[in-house]
């Protein structure tokens, strides 16, 4: 199994790449951003906006599109922090530090340990042609109706306004405690449920390796 | 702030719309699992977007994605303790292969 893992030098080519095929393509995005603001067209909080949403919607597609898995897992990571930006936009940091404590702290890990586990490398990622029209149709008329939607509705006086911290705890603890015990519940359960699952598993396997695997 | 409330929504579809194409179109479940965490991810920003531009007294859009996070979460423990028994079983990740309800 360690034998698929990739090898340091490997990860080092990856973040290598990455690195270099972001920085080319997000430095003249963020070059033409600046000289906007120089120009006053655009403020402050737009250049940071469009920068997050750039970093968003190229990892996404990075995330979907890219034929290696690593690749896409990596790539995901681009997306999730991208996303704590925008949280960070609309005012509610805590949601922000959720963000990159649970998705790029949790989530990441365990994708990546899935796809090591699951030998991603020699996975027929490319045998898959023929519902690929089809999914970008559906894909492209379901963002395509919501964009229509969120473009001719009518939002009213637009002012974000700033969520105190304390504020949102007692909202939380008050008046949702019953939906944060059941979703303390759930957590419980799943990962329970996900550790007996794989434990089975094993102990399934070694009885198949005592009775000479005539099961 | 001078961003308009539309613009978050159209990023959010944007983003919803990626992740659609990448549920329908890969095969591997951990890939499958990817594009949904990105759907996720583009629900929770509408959620969050709604509660402070629209909704600054009661904010409940905040709470739902806290609890959108949380879920997400344990969707990805269960599902990937699912796709490694699964690999175990049938030395494949592909959601393809795994068609029958018992082996």
């Amino acid at each position: 199994m360690f034998a698929r893992l990739p090898l340091p030098a490997q990860f080092d080519r990856i973040i290598m790449t990455g690195g270099l095929v972001g920085s080319l393509v997000m430095g003249p995005i963020l070059v033409g951003l600046i000289a906007l603001y120089m120009l006053s067209r655009i403020s402050g909080a737009e250049v940071v906006f469009y920068l997050a949403s750039v970093v968003i919607l190229l990892g996404a597609l990075g995330a979907v599109l890219l034929p290696n898995l690593v690749h896409s897992a990596l790539s995901l990571i681009a997306t999730l922090l991208g996303v704590a930006a925008i949280y960070l936009m609309l005012l509610s940091e805590f949601l922000a530090l959720v963000q990159i404590l649970v998705y790029g702290g949790g989530v990441i890990m365990l994708v990546i340990f899935g796809l090591m586990l699951t030998n991603a490398q020699d996975d027929p990622v490319v045998s898959d042609g023929s519902q690929k029209p089809f999914a970008f149709g559906v894909g492209a008329l379901i963002a395509g109706l919501f964009v229509a939607a969120a473009m001719m509705a009518q939002w009213g006086p637009s002012t974000a306004t700033i969520i105190p911290f304390p504020a949102f705890g007692e909202r939380l603890f008050r008046d949702f405690s019953l939906p944060i015990i059941i979703v303390a519940f759930l957590l419980d359960i799943a990962f329970t449920g996900a550790l007996v699952n794989a434990r089975r598993a094993e102990s399934a396997a070694a009885e198949d390796a005592a009775t000479g695997g005539t099961r | 702030m001078t961003i308009p409330l539309s613009s978050f929504l159209v990023l959010s579809a944007l983003l919803f719309g990626i992740g659609f194409y990448g549920v329908l179109a890969r095969r591997s479940a951990i890939l499958i699992l990817i594009a949904v965490e990105i759907m996720l991810a583009a629900v929770a920003i509408n959620f969050i977007a709604f509660a402070t531009y629209r909704d600054p007294k009661a904010f409940s859009g905040l709470v739902f994605a806290l609890f959108v996070i949380a879920v997400a979460a344990a969707e990805v423990g269960l599902a990937l303790g699912i796709v490694l028994r699964l690999f175990r079983e049938r030395r494949t990740a592909n959601v393809d292969e795994a068609n029958s309800l018992k082996w």
